[in-house]
């Protein structure tokens, strides 16, 4: 076939990916809906408005793993000699959460949500639940590793006609949030550290984008019927690992939205092709890389701006040549992106704001025609080469320059092993995060004891297993309609529905097609109906089961608790919103049409433009039709 | 250790701790590591620690077990050779134990203690760039375990490598007791004149957040370059990883069960704060290091006793240390230093039981549990009544500090002058002065 020369974008099926020695597996990480945190008392949910009580500073650094070595990314991340600080809450973060305190024992109720949802996963219990200390040295746990139990192994989820793998489940520690990041200073929120997430690895042996998307879907869908997890932004994430023949596995972290989840899978797929394709150029054209020269002198007095602005104590400038490199560094290997970018993301990790190369047009940089020659000349440019130029204090500078030829030489040898990024999230692109952890960053948590598994809280964990097809089957009785059990099954409004649905006597269409399309509509507006507590919602569909508002009014209760907050009564008050019907409603036709001779379509036509939202449309008909 | 029946099974399958196996049941499969049992919950229960890193359990009952290849054993930790600058000031590291040179023993879960300073040099490569190090592992004690021996050991230690040439001394030592440690050895090294630098750690060194790192260069650094002839204890001034403060051996106490910043200086202020760099700002009075180096004074009285009186606390207490021969006491009192004397209930005095005690021989000295704060034996008729019977109020002494000073005394002195200097000051230990900032510093 001759597929492999096609491009990758038009092709989705199955044998194309196939060929191309497509593996791909899924990470997905769901905060779970709990009381408390998971080894500590603190309230598991942010609290709005929590205070501040203080910002502590601290560093990490790499220390041994359990194999006697220290993990390459762990190291990675302390030579970027990163100090950080950490926001004390009152309310949501104690001594536990900012090492200060062992943890406490492991939260019950989390972990029974973990168990009723590796149930529905197949998943094999364990006896002795083990947990460990996955080390994390980004700076996102203040103790530099994230506690983290396997909960299940060796299960499966099926999706129509397949189904996939899910080798482990895991139960862990969410990390801190963080706030900012500037230069050598990470700052971190502590708040939301601990709540326990769930993760949930698939095999790698994803066949397609598409089926990639379908399965964090069907994942996504079973966490959220479950009724226990988080919703909301940030509240479940998912991490893609994708790799191809002579490409390398590349992990994807963070995913927020499902939706683009294909076209990311696709694009990194297209990225390896593009390196794999480079790295075959330069190999023909015997391409290497030259040692860093510095060009401070060289470029004294230069007017290019991001050279000049790169330091406050004076900018220093290492260069250095790519043999061979000519027209590559620009090559597109991805929207937006190119061989250069990928070059320039290791550059950043050294504090410098880019790399300035031989692809670009740098008169627009600002250098003269005479500083482009000599510095051609002090690298020793001949033609069919390329430079790059990294510009910042003299310590910056010499790091980024070192960082940037460690990339430029694997342009050589193909595609890194990273953990990537998300840089466009509209584009579907990536960018380098950290080299991709090795397998030395686990170790026995022993603050922590291990846990006997009870035959009870296994029998518990399968008799609350959440089921989507009993879901299904549950919704299609409900609402009658494919269409709308579909959307509402993958809709994060599913669980407000089951509550309302299950509380209030109000048509169930009705409540369906309110919180799906009348929402997204809303959304569309930018009215955040999603921002609206359940509760309230509900008695919203009170109001309207009772007789006291219509679907138009409910609506607008709707509409009016999102922009405005407020309870259900005090907004069918101020507004105005109490249906009118029965002998009311007679009485105001009485009086609209006294005096004036309408047709009856003109009579509706007048009333409704006067109480819309009063007067349900179907009961105006019925009384003037008698 | 695992139950003799799993034993038997591993035996039976020809696996060891250590070997690549696979686990097999109805509809799991798994392959990994045989560690050791973590006897935290059912000796029967396999641990096997995945290729992903983590562990899982399993009863021997449920699973197959076959070989897939044998362990390659344990690897050690891996070790640093320190390039030594002999230009830099001679630093002496005594390793004693204690968490800040704990790790994580593969073998049974635990922390273990039996790390070689060699293995922190791998991890905190910046001592070697602020003094010429020799380091000697003295022994391995958790701190609950230590006692007077290891105090005069290390106090011995400490003298010899004065004399070998050590300009600073830094001692790795359990966080629990190092106060105690620290009181003796301010009394015991009173005449060697450099900086002895007690250091430990609250977050054991094998996670990347751990304090040890900091302190130890901090400490090292104070050995190294301050003009400080005194035993302290340097530990984080505060949860942040910014700054250390040296305490005074005698004037310091762990108010915190976990926290890193948990020691503190006690009707005292630090006598300096260093940071990660080697800034020292010295904040309090302190004797100057000095080229005289004396003797280490190590004599103990082990027969001396520390107790506290609280509400419905007896005095039989007093009489069995009596009749266990002991020589001194000291009692954390409450408030100024009472203790239960004109109970209404006539048995609940200690009066007559300290008096009685006191005739004969004994020594017995008054601290407050306040912790904070001076005794005062004259404000209460009660307080006269105890200071009638002979007891020795000591002033701002931390109990702890009086306790060890007492056996100290009662070691080395005749009992009469023991008896005289208890709550006379020798090396810092008693202020004549308090000021107002010194509270809850």
């Amino acid at each position: 076939m001759a597929k492999k020369e096609g491009n990758a974008t038009n092709d989705d099926s199955s044998e194309y990916y196939n060929s191309i020695g497509f593996l791909c597996g899924l990470e997905i990480h769901q905060r779970l809906a709990t009381k408390n945190k998971l080894y500590c008392s603190c309230m598991a949910n942010l609290l709005p408005g929590d205070a501040i009580v203080s910002s502590i500073y601290r560093r990490q650094r790499a220390v041994a793993g359990e194999s006697g070595n220290i993990d390459m990314s762990a190291k990675f991340e302390e030579a970027k000699d990163k100090a950080f600080e950490y926001n004390v809450y009152r309310n949501t973060s104690c001594l536990v959460d900012i090492d200060e305190e062992p943890p406490h024992e492991l939260n019950r109720e989390a972990l029974d949500v973990a168990l009723a949802i590796a149930s529905s996963l197949n998943m094999k219990f364990m006896d002795e639940l083990e947990p460990m200390r996955k080390e994390v040295v980004d700076g996102s746990n203040p103790t530099a590793f994230q506690r983290t139990t396997i909960i299940g192994m060796d299960g499966n989820i099926r999706i129509g006609d397949y189904s996939i793998d899910i080798p482990a489940m895991s139960l862990e520690e969410e990390s801190a949030g963080i706030v900012s990041n500037n230069g050598n200073i990470a700052v971190y929120d502590t708040n939301r550290i601990g709540i326990p997430l769930i993760e949930i690895d698939t095999s790698p042996y994803i066949k397609t984008p598409k089926q990639a998307k379908e399965i964090a879907l069907r994942i996504g869908t079973l966490l959220r019927i479950s009724g226990k997890v988080q919703r909301g932004i940030g509240t479940i994430r998912q991490d893609v690992n994708v790799s191809i023949k002579g490409g390398a596995r590349t992990e994807i972290k963070g995913l927020q939205e499902v939706d683009m989840l294909d076209t990311f899978v696709k694009n990194e797929v297209i990225r390896q092709i593009n390196l794999i394709k480079i790295r075959d150029v330069l190999s023909g054209r015997n391409a290497s890389i030259g040692q860093p020269v510095e060009l401070t002198g060289l470029l004294k007095g230069t007017s290019v701006k991001v050279i000049n602005n790169s330091s406050k104590s004076g900018a220093s400038v290492f260069g250095f040549r790519l043999i061979g490199f000519n027209g590559i560094l620009g090559t597109e290997i991805n929207p937006n992106r190119r061989l250069g970018s990928e070059i320039s993301d290791y550059a950043k990790m050294a504090g410098v704001k880019g790399i300035i190369h031989s692809d670009e047009n740098l008169e627009q940089y600002g250098f003269t025609i005479g500083e482009i020659e000599s510095i051609k000349d002090k690298l020793s440019i001949r033609s069919g080469d390329a430079f790059i130029l990294v510009a910042g204090d003299q310590y910056t500078s010499k790091k980024a320059a070192k960082l940037a030829i460690e990339r430029a030489e694997y342009a050589m040898i193909g595609v890194p092993k990273e953990t990537r990024s998300v840089l466009d999230a509209d584009l579907g692109t990536t960018r380098f995060m950290r080299p991709l952890p090795g397998g030395s960053r686990m170790y026995p948590e022993t603050d922590a004891k291990p846990l006997l598994l009870t035959k009870a809280a296994i029998d518990n964990a399968i008799a609350s297993a959440p089921d989507i097809e009993k879901e299904i089957s549950a919704l299609k009785k409900d609402l009658d309609d494919d269409v709308l059990v579909k959307q509402m099954l993958l809709s994060p409004r599913l669980i407000a529905y089951k509550k309302i649905a299950g509380a209030v006597k109000a048509d169930k269409k009705f409540v369906a097609n309110m919180l799906l399309q009348k929402f997204t509509e809303m959304k569309r507006q930018g009215i955040d109906a999603d921002s609206i507590d359940t509760d309230l919602l509900e008695s919203a569909f009170m109001r309207f089961a009772d007789g006291r508002l219509t679907k138009q009014g409910v609506e607008e209760v709707i509409r009016r608790l999102a922009l405005n907050g407020g309870t259900v009564d005090e907004i069918i008050k101020a507004n105005k919103l109490e249906r009118i019907s029965g002998k009311a409603l007679a009485s105001l036709i009485d009086n609209i049409a006294a005096g004036e001779k309408l047709e009856k379509a003109q009579l509706i036509k007048k009333i409704m433009n006067e109480y819309r939202l009063n007067i349900d449309g179907a009961e105006l008909n019925g009384l003037l039709g008698r | 250790m695992y139950s003799d029946e799993a034993l038997d099974f591993l035996k039976s399958a020809k696996v060891n701790v250590g070997d690549e196996i696979r686990a097999t049941a109805k509809d799991l499969n798994i392959e990994g590591e045989i560690m050791p049992n973590t006897e935290a919950t059912n000796r029967d229960i396999i641990v096997i620690k995945l290729k992903n890193g983590y562990n899982v359990g399993i009863n021997f009952r449920k699973v197959k077990v076959t070989k897939v290849k044998s362990g390659s054993g344990m690897p050690g930790f891996p070790k640093s050779n320190l390039k030594q600058d002999k230009g830099l000031p001679n630093v002496s590291l005594i390793y004693t134990g204690g968490t800040i040179g704990s790790k994580i023993d593969y073998k049974t879960g635990g922390v273990y203690m039996l790390v070689k300073p060699e293995e922190l040099f791998y991890e905190v490569p910046e001592l070697a760039g602020i003094a010429h190090i020799s380091s000697n592992e003295l022994f391995s004690i958790s701190s609950e375990d230590m006692s007077y021996r290891e105090w005069q050991s290390i106090a011995n230690e400490a003298e010899k490598e004065r004399r070998a040439g050590a300009e600073g001394i830094v001692i790795t030592i359990g966080t629990d007791t190092m106060h105690y440690a620290a009181a003796a050895l301010s009394f015991m090294l009173k005449d060697l004149h450099i900086p002895v630098v007690l250091t430990g750690s609250q977050r054991s060194s094998d996670r990347g957040s751990s304090d040890a790192f900091m302190n130890l260069i901090c400490s090292v650094y104070l050995a190294a370059k301050s003009d400080i002839g005194e035993v302290g204890i340097c530990m984080h001034s505060s949860s942040s990883d910014d700054k250390c403060h040296f305490i005074r051996g005698t004037k310091a106490r762990k108010m915190h069960s976990s926290r890193r910043d948990a020691f503190r200086p006690i009707n005292d202020m630090p006598l300096a704060l260093v940071d990660i760099k080697g800034n020292i700002e010295y904040k309090n009075s302190y004797s100057k290091k000095s080229d005289i180096i004396g003797r280490a004074i190590t004599g103990f009285e082990e027969k001396v006793a520390l107790v506290k009186a609280y509400p419905n606390s007896t005095p039989d207490i007093i009489d069995f240390y009596l009749q266990k021969g002991y020589k001194g006491l000291i009692i954390e009192g409450t408030g100024l230093g009472h203790t239960p004397t004109s109970t209404r209930d006539e048995n609940g005095s200690w009066l007559p039981n300290i008096k009685n005690a006191i005739g004969k021989g004994m020594i017995i000295g008054m601290t407050s549990q306040c912790i904070y704060g001076r005794v005062n034996e004259n404000v209460y008729r009660n307080l006269r009544l105890l200071k009638n019977a002979g007891v020795i109020y000591c002033e701002d002494m931390l109990p702890e500090t009086a306790y060890v000073k007492l056996g100290w005394l009662l070691g080395n002195y005749k009992k009469a002058d023991a008896a005289n200097l208890l709550n006379k000051n020798m090396v810092g230990e008693i202020k004549e002065r308090l000021e107002y900032d010194e509270f809850l510093v």
